[in-house]
């Protein structure tokens, strides 16, 4: 028998985009172990894709296609998941005021759900007061903070300031990262930890939810 | 037979590769407006992007407030998306200009205004290399900027979205797109130099924390030789990001100059190019310029000047917040000789 989770792992891999859900249905069809699929058919297959981005063997455009590719044959088999998927870990993510820049953050943002985490985006310029509102409700383990500019670097800061003055900043990590944004930042501002790149980011958040 | 030391020779013969000067050059490809900048001569964001007379003055603050041997009156990145449809929110004092929407996010068909020229965000910066013709023309080397199509098309197609039609190889797509933006930025050089500027900036984002080597040699390399022999003048191409892959790629694309960035080490330029083309650069923004001390600038810049690049300053627009003294350590370092 063909070996379906290797076929969708190289399919994800080379973003075959075209190719994914004919592939993915067919592995399901013949009963393969969804569990396995996922695990080492699309989660193994987007940290291989991590890791040639971090090495500069590919590039964000395939990058992309390869997100794009895992999550429509994610999509596909999600329905047969009888609610026993169990999620990493809750994560809310955003790009801080000032700031339209969202590559970064949607790039960690896939890496992240393709590594099971559930993934709630507050999207672009976001300001202060809504992330505080939003951690108040969610009550995610994780906040990622991303900024290109060194102009919205600051804003960062500012957030982590507001957790701590609403006795938020016990109950959540803080994750940084972006173009301008180093370790020694990080460290500066009090977050919990800096990712250079989305296959470090999502490192990084298994370490804070002690996965 | 030597020649005279004003910022005019110094910057174009360094940019041309002739002889050399008693000091190395300071240029600025992008924009070296600070907070400390505006305050020196009373001019800021956003006035600076919206009328001549301002945008001159704060050029010119450039060279008479911290001493830099060009004047570049172009700020944003938006001047021509402006002109293309994006709605743009100029920003403020402590805000670059951000553009709210992607016109051609469908990759529907992008026709080029015949008035293009006339648009207020392309007559502005127009009319402020004619005032800073008429006040420092011939001593202060005078650059203007254009976008080339590789970032005209983020502005149209919102980059993520271009980028992943080009990972989908949607080849006939993204190609269209880039020839249908290329006379943009060859009419705007043409007019810029015309209106007078020395030399522009052609800044076009294939960066190497974006796309590959591969990707820019297949679709912009063709593309930016075009435009090099169509524009009327001496171009600097501006691509910021880690480049070192794709430095020689530059040199063929009929640019004579490329400004880069500090993550590409200076020695390593000037080994691989700095024989083809004349390099500017490289003092790194965030960690020097913003967070350092003016000796950390001043030791950066030596480094480039030392490692033999042609024009020095910082590697890409400076951060608005940062401090006047750090971006006059390039200066000082200048001054030293080489």
């Amino acid at each position: 028998m063909e070996d379906h989770v290797e076929t969708v792992r190289k399919a994800i891999i080379e973003g075959r985009h075209r190719e994914i859900e004919q592939l993915v249905q067919k592995a399901v069809e013949d009963g393969v172990d969804l569990h396995r699929l996922i695990q080492e058919g699309m989660i193994q297959a987007m940290d291989v894709v991590g890791r040639k981005f971090a090495d500069g063997i590919i590039f964000v455009p395939e990058m992309l296609v390869s997100a794009v590719t895992m999550k429509k044959g994610l999509e596909l088999v999600k329905p047969f998941l009888k609610g026993d998927g169990k999620s990493s870990g809750r994560v809310v993510m955003a790009t801080v005021r000032g700031d339209l820049h969202d590559i970064g953050k949607n790039l960690v943002i896939m890496m992240l759900e393709g590594a099971g985490f559930q993934v709630t985006d507050l999207g672009v310029d976001t300001d202060v007061e809504s992330l505080v509102q939003k951690v108040r409700e969610l009550n995610p383990h994780i906040l990622g903070l991303s900024a290109l500019l060194t102009t919205t670097m600051p804003e960062m800061a500012r957030v982590i300031q507001a957790l701590e003055e609403v006795g938020l900043r016990d109950k959540v990590k803080v994750m940084v990262g972006g173009a301008p944004v180093d370790q020694k930042f990080a460290t500066q501002i009090g977050a919990d930890g800096y990712g250079k790149d989305a296959a470090e980011a999502v490192e990084l958040a298994r370490r804070l939810v002690g996965a | 037979m030597s020649m005279k030391n004003t910022p005019y020779n110094l910057v174009m013969s360094g940019l041309m590769g002739g002889r050399k000067g008693h000091r190395p050059p300071v240029g600025n490809p992008t924009s070296i407006v600070c907070q400390g900048l505006m305050d020196a001569c009373g001019v800021s964001f956003p006035q600076a992007h919206l009328d001549a007379q301002a945008m001159a003055e704060l050029a010119l603050a450039g060279h008479e407030v911290v001493g830099f041997d060009t004047v570049m009156p172009e700020y944003s990145v938006h001047q021509e998306s402006a002109a293309l449809g994006c709605v743009v929110d100029w920003g403020g004092r402590d805000r670059m200009p951000d553009a709210k929407n992607f016109p051609h996010s469908d990759f529907s068909d992008i026709q080029v205004p015949e008035n293009l020229l006339e648009k207020p965000s392309m007559r502005v910066v127009l009319d402020a290399l004619s005032i800073l013709r008429k006040h420092v023309g011939g001593q202060v080397a005078i650059w203007g900027k254009v976008m080339g199509p590789w970032t005209l098309s983020y502005h149209m197609a919102g980059t993520q979205n271009f980028l992943l039609q080009v990972g989908m190889g949607e080849k006939e797509k993204v190609k269209r797109m880039l020839r249908q933006l290329m006379p943009v930025t060859i009419s705007f050089a043409n007019a810029q130099l015309k209106a007078g500027a020395d030399a522009v900036v052609l800044a076009d984002h294939a960066t190497g924390n974006l796309v590959g080597p591969y990707t820019y040699e297949e679709y912009l390399l063709p593309i930016h030789q075009e435009i090099t022999s169509l524009i009327g003048g001496p171009v600097i191409l501006h691509v910021c990001g880690n480049c070192m892959d794709r430095l020689e790629l530059f040199a063929r694309s009929g640019v004579d100059a490329y400004h880069f960035e500090w993550q590409v080490d200076a020695r390593e330029a000037v080994r691989k190019i700095g024989g083809a083309i004349s390099l500017v650069g490289n003092v790194n923004n965030p960690r020097a310029l913003l967070q350092g001390t003016p000796e950390d600038v001043y030791e950066q810049a030596r480094y480039a000047i030392e490692a033999g690049v042609d024009i020095i300053g910082p590697e890409c627009a400076i951060p608005l917040a940062t401090p006047l003294e750090n971006l006059k350590a390039i200066v000082e370092a200048a001054r030293q000789g080489y």
